[in-house]
């Protein structure tokens, strides 16, 4: 029977690694996906990702469950995403082309539901608008899309009120509409 | 235009779940009527399929194996003194904390100065409750200086005329207080 | 994060508008306009063991003469500008002129003169705690001494 998280945490908390391994386990791809829709550049998402799980382990023995696990871990996720889009001297036309890369591979073609020339310039220019909110946008955009979080949640993760996340989600939404409009 | 701007926010909150039964109840009919919230909605759920295929699709190109390891590593290595001193530095006082400790001390060591200007007096008596004579000139006449220290009492005593200007009263007082 | 990249701005100028404001309240605690200078003359004497009431808040400071007797004979207060200066009539025919010269460190800087008819019997230049006093005494008078308690606070 597996294991919950709150259950894991708890043997983590009593130094057993194999829970922490299972966290992660559980959580990388999220995580993953949190910070990258942040930073839009491949390794500074996983190095960063990589951090939030190392400090999660350094802080794990704080936790007392005042939020779910999930909260917590994002939270570091997200500030730690932040922090590193400060300092990002790449370039987000990286990923951008990074895609295009992936984009040119048969396998990938195959795969990719977007496959026609249509939906990859809608890809590029979603990156693009993206990248254009400013991180406090960018967090409740990405956080609500892959994880589809309540607003109760995503106000714990960032820092703000479920009134200010619903309206910065709606701005979000408002500017990427406005410049995806000929693709929607 | 029939009203129905106000009614994107609805649409949002409906697709992210966060409508009441009843409430959620009375947009679908809406929708149902409306062929410009419709297409909302539908502009909408694009682009939330567009942003989760984007950020979706990558996560999928990525072997979780080796951040597993990387993890691990990290976990395991053991952190010089000063990268652990760092990190507790940096947990205990994020930024948004330490924006505010710069401003907050310039704030209080100006009070502090100023503070005598607002409460004279405040730091209560001290050395600088004594008065402090800078020049005494009594005319050729005996004059004697006293500081006590229990009440922080200057006292600047001019004795008789010896010649005796007041005869009378030296009969009937000391020539000085008795200090 | 946009209320934290404004923070810092928001909490610079909120500091900056406070020593502003510090600045200016203590350049003009710096220069006062008018002094207000009490004079208490009091009879000091072992004739009897009275102790005017009136004279409660100096009593600690006036035992240090050892008397056994202390009466108030005279209390006066005036306004002096900075740089000014007034003359207090004294009991037994002297005269306090009182001068205020500066103002630092919230200290008061006097001048002062005690005379007797035209003859004067003490110059001094003496600076006292605002709101503080020092005392000038000696001179006979009834049967005892002449105390002044001497006092200066900013106005």
């Amino acid at each position: 029977m597996e294991l919950t998280d709150r259950e894991l945490v708890q043997q983590c908390q009593a130094g057993e690694m194999s829970a922490f391994q299972e966290l992660v386990s559980r959580y990388q791809q999220k995580v993953y996906m949190v910070i990258l829709g942040l930073l839009h550049n491949r390794e500074d998402a996983l190095e960063v990702a990589q951090e939030t799980f190392f400090r999660a382990y350094r802080k794990i023995s704080g936790f007392q469950g005042g939020s779910s696990f999930y909260t917590w871990l994002y939270r570091i996720a997200v500030n730690l995403a932040i922090d590193a889009q400060r300092r990002q001297k790449r370039n987000p036309l990286d990923f951008r082309e990074t895609m295009d890369d992936l984009l040119e591979s048969q396998d990938e073609a195959a795969r990719d539901p977007f496959a026609d020339l249509h939906d990859k310039e809608l890809r590029e220019k979603l990156i693009s608008a993206i990248n254009d909110l400013t991180p406090e946008h960018k967090a409740v955009i990405v956080l609500r899309t892959i994880e589809g979080l309540s607003y109760k949640d995503i106000g714990e993760i960032v820092g703000c009120s479920e009134g200010t996340v619903m309206s910065r989600l709606h701005y979000a939404r408002k500017k990427l509409q406005d410049k995806l409009s000929a693709f929607l | 235009m029939n009203g129905c701007e106000d009614k994107t926010a609805s649409i949002e909150r409906w697709l992210d779940g966060e409508l009441s039964g009843a409430e959620s109840e009375s947009l679908r009919a809406h929708l149902a009527a409306c062929a410009e919230c419709s297409e909302a909605r539908r502009r909408l759920e694009k682009l939330q399929s567009a942003l989760t295929g984007v950020l979706l699709a990558e996560a999928q190109r990525v072997d979780f194996a080796p951040f597993r390891r990387a993890v691990q590593l990290r976990v395991n290595e053991k952190r010089p003194w000063h990268q652990e001193a760092l990190d507790w530095m940096h947990d205990a006082f994020p930024v948004s904390r330490a924006a505010w400790v710069v401003p907050a001390l310039i704030v209080l060591l100006l009070a502090v100065v100023s503070l005598e200007s607002y409460l004279p007096g405040w730091r209560g008596a001290g050395r600088n409750a004594f008065a402090t004579v800078d020049s005494i000139d009594a005319y050729g006449r005996n004059v004697a200086l006293l500081r006590e220290y229990d009440t922080k009492t200057t006292v600047i005593w001019l004795y008789q005329d010896q010649e005796g200007e007041n005869e009378g009263a030296e009969e009937t007082a000391p020539a000085g207080p008795a200090f | 994060m946009k209320v934290l990249k404004k923070l810092p701005l928001r909490v610079l100028l909120f500091s900056l508008l406070a020593m502003l404001a510090v600045a200016v309240t203590v350049t003009a605690q710096k220069q006062p306009q008018n002094f207000e200078v009490r004079i208490g003359a009091i009879l000091a004497s072992n004739q009897s063991d009275e102790f005017d009431a009136r004279l409660k808040g100096l009593e600690k400071q006036l035992r240090v003469l050892k008397y056994r007797s202390y009466r108030l004979l005279t209390d006066k207060s005036e306004n002096i500008p900075w740089k000014g200066s007034k003359v207090f009539e004294i009991p037994g025919g002297r005269s306090l002129m009182v001068a205020p010269q500066e103002f630092q460190d919230n200290r008061i800087g006097l001048q002062v003169r005690l005379t007797e008819g035209q003859k004067p019997l003490l110059d001094t230049t003496v600076r006292i705690a605002n709101k503080g006093n020092f005392i000038l005494g000696g001179p006979p008078h009834e049967g005892g001494v002449l105390v002044l308690s001497i006092s200066a606070a900013v106005q």
